[in-house]
């Protein structure tokens, strides 16, 4: 049995006069492992945003579990949706315990400490991404890898329905990104709904059976990969030439090429 | 073709990346203890306790030290029996002990405020001097003085009031001065505290050339311009004791939420913190701390980048943990430095405020430069 987890209504949303996403209307199943993809600029970004509810859409509606955001307490929503950030910088040197700490945040009294439970979620969620053994080490000393794995322990500290991603895969070396694709996996597996943004279409093709991908235009193209990867529509979202698309699909931001089969 | 041609760039990527990333799990590494550094903490209350020792001893030592060498034990016992004290009580509690606890309640002051505007400002450099903030509060205070002098000689009153203005205001102008695209960019927070230290000089002119008859405001003004601590009057303490203290413990529920800020302020925002709410109650709070240690001691510098630094080192960044240490360090720390300042070159007094520059200025400046460095990386 499948729950719908999130879905947009005609969901718009514009920075100044520029419309990034126009009357988006989808939804996405409780434990799908879903790919949002597009080129830089397109809204991948603004997108987890406003799911997280850092910012409200112009226009529409969007549901989780069933109930519109604006109608979630602020301090209830991160208990159910967590959003890994594409960059993380933190001052001084906290060590990665206190930084995955952050995640039970939403769970806290205002005026209270961590209960066993607290430190419960925080051991599970370092353990589920293998940095127990990094908890005393100070987070600006890391490496990307390590770093992308300690933003998902906050993420999961955060004990979510479902997990934003913004481009978690971005700044690894291919064995890291092989890596941490196979602990969304993993995390997938036991249960939790992930949307990741993510640049690599092999990455995606292997490992994502939905696909959201959204084009400059704007537009937007969501359904199983076979029938979102498809060159026509890699084109129009990535605007190559017909020629360009033989076996490669180049994007213009990273300037890569990706095979995409 | 085209993959050949990338292929020689992809190869120096690799090569510059460290060599145990390219190898096994990382976690093989981390459980070796690898190259990485060992951050050794010790624990918060055995600092405290520490501190509180520390500071017991300065209070003592330093009501005992001056002008007239006073023995310990005299000290301990007039701080016994105050009433039997005679004529050595007479200097313990009329001279030593009220300067000696305005210096604590300025170092607590000054070191707390650092805490909370280092941990808002997400900057180990956000002293309330640097910030100039300080200077906001002397300027407002100055302003007290001179423009509403039935009032000025209350000590407090529309002073004190004033100067927290002061301060509030300056926060909130380096606030918005600072803030591009949601980070602080270091050389505006550096220059607001610059622009904000030369105005309250021009202002000192000015009010010399308009005030001559009114000798003492000005006596104060120069006092608080070299960070010259004074002798306070006990209700001076009495009132001020309170209100650090209140905005101590007060700052322990601000000092939790800026732990998330710490993760920024979008961050903050997406894990349910009312970010504007940690930001209003960090500056007011920081500004009540700067104005009550402007109304006794003036421009005193850097105490609130020394003391968190340095205990930073000890116990970690934690800010709820750090609180307390930076209260009773600022505390003993400022009691010290001024029993220095006005004793060691007897009969002549230097201000405190000049001894922590020449102690904080190179602090500063290391740490500036350890920053640029990182950001450069």
């Amino acid at each position: 049995m499948t729950s719908t987890i999130l879905e947009f209504r005609n969901v718009s949303f514009s920075y100044g006069p520029r419309l990034l996403l126009d009357r988006m209307s989808l939804s996405i199943e409780t434990q799908e492992m879903v790919a949002l993809v597009g080129p830089n600029g397109v809204g991948k970004t603004t997108m987890l945003k406003l799911v997280a509810g850092l910012l409200p859409p112009a226009s529409g509606e969007i549901l989780l579990q069933g109930k519109p955001l604006t109608a979630w307490p602020r301090r209830h929503l991160p208990r159910t949706v967590a959003l890994v950030p594409q960059e993380l910088e933190i001052p001084f040197n906290f060590h990665v315990e206190e930084i995955v700490a952050q995640g039970r945040v939403p769970h806290l009294p205002l005026f209270g400490g961590h209960t066993p439970a607290d430190h419960r979620a925080v051991e599970s969620a370092m353990e589920a991404v293998d940095v127990v053994g990094l908890r005393h080490r100070p987070y600006s000393e890391l490496s990307g890898g390590e770093r992308q794995r300690v933003k998902i322990a906050i993420g999961l500290a955060q004990q979510p329905k479902l997990m934003l991603l913004d481009e978690p895969t971005q700044h690894l070396d291919v064995g890291r990104q092989i890596e941490l694709i196979a602990l969304l996996r993993r995390l997938n597996q036991r249960g939790l709904t992930i949307v990741a943004a993510i640049h690599d279409l092999n990455l995606v093709a292997e490992n994502f059976a939905s696909i959201i991908m959204l084009t400059p235009a704007p537009e937007w193209i969501a359904g199983p990969a076979a029938e979102v990867l498809r060159p026509e529509l890699l084109q129009r979202a990535f605007s190559v030439s017909q020629s360009a698309l033989g076996r490669y699909c180049v994007s213009p931001d990273s300037d890569g090429i990706t095979q995409v089969r | 073709m085209e993959a050949e041609l990338r292929a020689p760039e992809k190869q120096s990527a690799t090569v510059e990346r460290p060599l145990h990333l390219a190898l096994g799990p990382p976690t093989v590494l981390a459980a070796t203890g690898g190259q990485a550094r060992l951050d050794k903490r010790i624990s918060a209350r055995k600092l405290n306790l520490l501190l509180l020792v520390s500071l017991a001893m300065a209070i003592v030592v330093a009501t005992a030290l001056g002008a007239v060498r006073l023995p310990i034990s005299e000290v301990l016992r007039a701080f016994l029996h105050p009433l039997r004290a005679g004529e050595a009580g007479e200097i313990i509690f009329q001279l030593r002990l009220p300067r000696v606890l305005a210096a604590a309640l300025v170092g607590a002051a000054l070191s707390a405020t650092g805490v909370l505007f280092q941990g808002l400002f997400r900057n180990p450099l956000a002293d309330p001097f640097v910030l100039g903030t300080s200077g906001g509060a002397a300027l407002g205070g100055a302003f007290g003085i001179f423009l509403i002098p039935s009032l000025s000689f209350a000590g407090f009153g529309a002073t004190a009031v004033l100067a927290f203005c002061g301060s509030v205001l300056t926060m909130v102008l380096v606030w918005y001065l600072a803030r591009a695209s949601g980070r602080f960019a270091m050389e505006t927070l550096l220059l607001a505290g610059f622009a904000i230290g030369t105005m309250l000089n021009a202002a000192t002119v000015v009010f010399e050339m308009r005030e001559e008859a009114s000798n003492s405001g000005l006596r104060v003004l120069a006092a608080w311009l070299h960070g010259q601590l004074g002798i306070p009057t006990w209700s001076q303490v009495a009132l001020l004791a309170p209100l650090v203290i209140i905005a101590l413990v007060l700052g322990l529920p601000v000092a939790g939420r800026l732990n998330t800020l710490a993760l920024g302020e979008e961050y903050a925002a997406q894990l349910g913190v009312s970010v504007v709410r940690v930001r209003v109650a960090t500056v007011v709070l920081g500004s009540l701390l700067t104005a009550a240690a402007v109304s006794l001691g003036g421009l005193i510098g850097f105490v609130g980048l020394l003391v968190p630094h340095f205990l930073r080192i000890l116990i970690g960044p934690n800010h709820v943990r750090l609180l307390l240490p930076a209260a009773l360090g600022g505390a003993t720390f400022l009691i010290l430095a001024d029993t220095f300042a006005r004793t060691a070159f007897a009969p002549t007094e230097i201000p405190v405020g000049v001894f922590t520059a020449f102690l904080g200025g190179p602090a500063f400046l290391y740490l500036l430069n350890h920053r640029s460095r990182e950001s450069r990386q």
